[in-house]
């Protein structure tokens, strides 16, 4: 046997602790008091009363009834709905510098005259400055 | 003088007697091992006690293939386990010198007895593994069931608690030489 090992032992064995007579007397009148349990019933699960499972059913059954009863009668909060005038008071003003447009014909013709126009005043802008 | 099997036969068979003689060979070992999990020597005792009596009311559920001590021991340690409830200061935290049972119970020596060190230094379970190995001469294998443990836990925490102990009993020993 290692160093260990018997020093363990040793030390064990220094601690002076007996079983007194008085805890002797105590432990053999708890025995006379107790009979072993039988295989079965050291083994067996705890047993429940009989109307155990109806009751538990029933509670639970309950609980889910007054959850959902609960859920429903409460009203839903009124969700607050922002107006339009609402929104420009909050919105800051922009004064946007634009003229209406003047649709008198089809797009497609409307984009030719405006590009017309575009080509005239980019060559009325050359003459202008010499080019 | 009857042998232990007989003796346990007996005690299955309700013989409060036979249980008595049959425990009276571990009850002072289990006392001391019990001595390192509780709070005073009263609640030891007790807690002896207790184990006693769940020992004899469930006898016929004892299976041979185990030692009896590592049954009683598994009995003892869930016992003492008990009194310890979870979300409860550790023990070892309220404990002072002079209401320790452990230290009331060490003889005067030269040397820091082994076992205060140990529970210093070891949770539990590693405690008890150590004891049950080297005080009771437990196998692994009968550890290991009365700790409700692997047999690879088992062997893992007994060498972990061997290398801590080991530690500790070179430090006291260098410690006793440089006063010596």
């Amino acid at each position: 046997m290692d160093k260990l090992a018997n020093r363990l032992r040793h030390d064990a064995e220094n601690i002076d602790a007996k079983v007194s007579d008085e805890l002797d007397r105590r432990v053999r009148a708890s025995l006379n008091g107790v009979t072993p349990l039988t295989d079965q019933q050291a083994t067996a699960p705890p047993v429940r009363p009989a109307g155990f499972w109806w009751a538990s059913s029933l509670t639970g059954i309950a609980a889910a009834v007054a959850v959902i009863a609960i859920v429903n009668s409460e009203q839903e909060a009124p969700v607050p709905q922002a107006t339009p005038a609402d929104i420009f008071a909050v919105m800051p003003r922009i004064d946007l510098k634009t003229e209406t447009a003047m649709m008198t014909s089809p797009l497609q013709q409307e984009l030719d005259a405006l590009q017309s126009d575009i080509r005239k005043a980019e060559r009325r802008v050359r003459e202008e400055i010499g080019l | 003088m009857r042998t232990e099997t007989q003796l346990i036969a007996a005690a299955q068979d309700g013989s409060a007697d036979a249980f008595a003689e049959l425990v009276q060979f571990y009850r002072d070992k289990l006392l001391r091992f019990l001595l390192t999990r509780c709070a005073s020597y009263a609640d030891a005792e007790d807690a002896l006690q207790d184990t006693m009596i769940n020992a004899y009311r469930y006898i016929r559920s004892y299976d041979p293939r185990w030692r009896f001590s590592t049954w009683l021991y598994r009995i003892a340690i869930r016992n003492a386990g008990k009194l310890q409830r979870p979300g409860v200061v550790e023990l070892g935290d309220l404990r002072d010198e002079e209401s320790d049972p452990l230290l009331q119970c060490i003889k005067a020596s030269e040397t820091e007895n082994l076992w205060l060190s140990a529970r210093r230094l070891l949770n539990d379970e590693v405690y008890a593994a150590m004891w049950l190995r080297y005080v009771e001469d437990l196998s692994v294998n009968d550890i290991s069931v009365a700790l409700d443990r692997s047999v690879s836990w088992t062997k893992i925490n007994l060498m972990r608690g061997r290398q801590v102990l080991d530690a500790a009993m070179n430090e006291t020993e260098k410690t006793s030489e440089a006063y010596g």
